[in-house]
């Protein structure tokens, strides 16, 4: 259902991911993503893809920038994930407050990273408060904290702030998935200048930013689904067992044929969310998908999925890392359940 | 018709957990799962204190769940330390028990099990290592995959083709199980690093040149080794199913734990209320058909199909039973123990026999009463 100018874009973007990263998501898995494939990123665009053109975007449309994500995912999650952080969770952000320009430009450029402190949608209080101009808290559930700059939800007695800061100090843990992008600790003390303050009652208008692009999780949970299957796909056809191919076994063809089913299913769905409920179940649908490809993949792999080498573990770990990030299920699931049933649904 | 447990078993489950808080501590479970090291300091400690034992088979099984409730990884490795001990137990001979056998439950050798190969796991029939008869004894050449204590074991109980199959429908005849020395010239383990969990035991590949094997090695009757290996599996699979029991409830302990810290309103929604629940249910389940097939197996009447159920079922709920807690925890999870279950458990549904392969076993015995039935 991709437009002629969709296919075009997502063949430019499989090149790249195929000569780019796809030898080298392992590397990048350990070593984190470079300047040198931040650059790359850049170039096309993808630093800034839904921005306008004159704001240093690439104007992408929603779906074709779905479709980006999905490809680049299917060869290195992490790095599509950081296309997400940066695009959508901070470049998209200034864009729509309209301040940082130079940020926005210099994100858009590779030159500098940028990344989004909040707790929409999780379970834990973020516990980063403003007083005055006084920034000061900490959170320990931080993606990117070694990122140029934090765009930090704080919250004052009477209303939030998203301000641009600088953490005063952070401590990286070694995440479950993503593992080319840090995550941990990092706290907060500063003075907020005027023109760091981005967003006033930023609570809400963050929450249905995170919400309506829920769509894009959900493209990279069907590009790691995809991915995952195709190595199960392949590898069946390589290994055998008891002097057969292990495609040639009715349960390993069937659950290989069937996650095929639902992928595309899912892959046409991606295309035709409507509507912020609508892609927030996407979300919660392609996520599943991605854990259950990613289990089906280990397990046809065998011994070998276990191990790092091969690279199918990493599926295993991600999609649960990306579900994570991005999803509770309970808050995910009451929003659509008000949405779809009554403001009364899901309340006991 | 009682569901208890001996109060002698009970308590050695009570020992085995304090054991398990007391010395698997929070820095040494996050050591071995980073370092991939072998924890054999715990090991020697786990032998002090007493918990591995023949004597009662169930007492081995608690300690199996407690442990791994606690730290799967270190949980798994130092019971593992005596991994095939039951071969010798059922088909060694006196010299062979008192080489090998007795020393590695005085806890003064390691051994593991070597069957797997880079071409065949499922298969064990297809493996190609092969045991030829010599003027000297038996000259072993081969490769084996993904051994459990590879690198650290005295020795390994290797199961190897003697002679060709006499047919294709008795491709499991003419392998034979022998005992193979770690230090032996020959013999190349190397241990396999990048597990994605279960970090802290030790995983090799192993190269065998031209070994000489000396015929008392030889286990059992040559050429009945396929059987010997199959009879083992139907032991330590209960100890995989008991594996899967405690990995799970540890994953309910920590899920509890979480709550504990949640407000009052978090636990009374539905929702979570449920899902402990669904939990607690599944590990209930879990745990009683590992102690059914255990007890068939411990009173020397074991039910293949049940082991089976139990092994496959039991790591099908530990693997659920993580997910469900994620969709609960959520990002609070990240960096925390829960994460790392989620990691350790996935192998219960690779090792002693994949899921699949457990299923065929269930049904292959399952058939057979269609004899009856006609
Ligand atoms: C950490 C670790 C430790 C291990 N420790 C040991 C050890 O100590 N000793 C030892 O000997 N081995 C050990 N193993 C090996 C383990 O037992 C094997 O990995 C397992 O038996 C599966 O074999 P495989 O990996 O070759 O997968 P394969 O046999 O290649 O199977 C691949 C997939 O095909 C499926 N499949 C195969 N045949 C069929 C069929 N007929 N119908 C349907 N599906 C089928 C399997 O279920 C699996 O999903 C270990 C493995 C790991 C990862």
């Amino acid at each position: 259902m991709a437009s002629e100018e969709q296919k075009l874009l997502v063949s430019m973007i499989e090149q790249f991911a195929k000569e780019e990263l796809e030898n080298v998501a392992q590397k990048i898995e350990k070593e984190g993503i470079s300047k040198d494939i931040r650059k790359r990123l850049a170039e096309l665009g993808l630093l800034a893809a839904t921005l306008p053109q004159s704001e240093n975007g690439a104007g992408i449309d929603r779906s074709s920038f779905s479709l980006v994500l999905m490809t680049i995912a299917k060869y290195s999650a992490s790095v599509a994930y950081f296309i997400y952080l940066q695009n959508t969770l901070v470049n998209e952000i200034l864009f729509k407050a309209q301040k940082r320009k130079e940020e926005i430009a210099k994100i858009a450029s590779g030159e500098s990273t940028g990344t989004l402190v909040h707790d929409i949608n999780f379970n834990f209080p973020l516990e980063i408060y403003i007083k005055g101009h006084e920034l000061y808290g900490a959170n320990n559930f931080v993606i990117l904290p070694d990122a140029d700059f934090h765009l930090v939800l704080a919250r004052s007695e009477k209303t939030s702030y998203l301000v641009m800061a600088n953490p005063v100090k952070i401590e990286k843990k070694k995440p479950l998935g993503f593992r080319a992008i840090s995550f941990g600790f990092a706290s907060y003390k500063q003075t907020i200048e005027e023109d760091r303050i981005i967003l006033k009652d930023a609570d809400n208008l963050l929450k249905s930013h995170i919400f309506d692009t829920s769509d894009q999780i959900a493209a990279i949970a069907i590009g790691m689904s995809e991915s995952a299957l195709e190595k199960a796909i392949e590898y069946s056809k390589e290994r055998k067992a008891f002097e057969s191919y292990l495609y040639e076994f009715q349960p390993i063809s069937a659950v290989l044929s069937d996650m095929k089913g639902r992928i595309e299913e899912m892959k046409k769905a991606l295309m035709l969310s409507e509507d912020t409920k609508d892609r927030i179940l996407l979300k919660l649908n392609a996520l599943e998908l991605a854990r259950s490809a990613s289990r089906l993949a280990l397990q046809i792999y065998g011994g070998y999925g276990y191990l790092e080498d091969l690279g199918i573990e990493r599926y295993y770990r991600d999609s649960m890392y990306l579900t994570m990030l991005s999803s509770n299920y309970i808050k995910d699931i009451e929003i659509i359940s008000k949405n779809i049933i009554s403001p009364d649904a899901f309340k006991i | 018709m009682s569901f208890e447990l001996p109060q002698e078993v009970e308590e050695t489950r009570k020992r085995a957990r304090n054991f398990a808080l007391r010395e698997f501590t929070k820095e040494l479970i996050e050591h071995f799962d980073e370092t991939e090291e072998y924890p054999n300091e715990i090991r020697k400690k786990v032998f002090d204190a007493g918990f591995i034992t023949i004597e009662n088979p169930w007492n081995m099984l608690v300690t199996m769940e407690e442990f791994c409730r606690v730290d799967p990884g270190i949980g798994l490795s130092t019971l593992a330390s005596v991994f095939g001990s039951e071969i010798l137990l059922l088909y060694g001979t006196d010299e062979q028990k008192e080489k090998y056998l007795y020393p590695t439950l005085k806890g003064e050798k390691i051994s593991a099990v070597a069957v797997t190969e880079p071409g065949a796991g499922s298969d064990v029939a297809g493996i190609s290592s092969r045991i030829e008869k010599s003027e000297k004894g038996w000259i072993l050449n081969g490769h084996k995959m993904f051994i459990t204590n590879g690198t650290v074991a005295d020795h390994y109980y290797l199961l190897a083709r003697s002679a060709p199959p006499p047919s294709k429908e008795k491709r499991h005849h003419g392998l034979t199980l022998a005992i193979v020395e770690r230090k032996w010239n020959g013999v190349n383990p190397v241990k396999l690093k990048g597990k994605l969990g279960m970090r802290a035991t030790d995983t090799a590949e192993i190269t065998f040149e031209n070994v000489l094997v000396p015929n008392e090695n030889i286990v059992g009757e040559k050429g009945k080794g396929f059987y010997i290996i199959m009879t083992f599996f139907n032991i330590s699979r209960v100890y995989v199913a008991a594996q899967s029991v405690g990995t799970a409830q540890g994953i309910l302990d920590l899920l509890l734990e979480y709550l504990a810290e949640k407000p009052a309103s978090f636990r009374e929604m539905e929702y979570v209320q449920f899902a402990l629940a669904e939990i607690s249910t599944l590990i209930e389940a879990a745990r009683n058909i590992t102690y059914k097939a255990a007890a068939k197996v411990f009173s020397f009447n074991p039910d293949p199909a049940l082991t089976s159920m139990a092994k496959y079922y039991a790591a099908e709920v530990a693997n659920q039973v993580a997910n469900i807690a994620f969709k609960i925890v959520g990002m609070e999870a990240s960096g925390s123990k829960l994460e790392k279950l989620y990691r350790d458990a996935k192998i219960t549904e690779i090792w002693e026999g994949t899921s699949e392969i457990e299923k065929l076993v269930i049904s292959r015995m399952i058939l057979k009463k269609i004899q009856e039935v006609k």
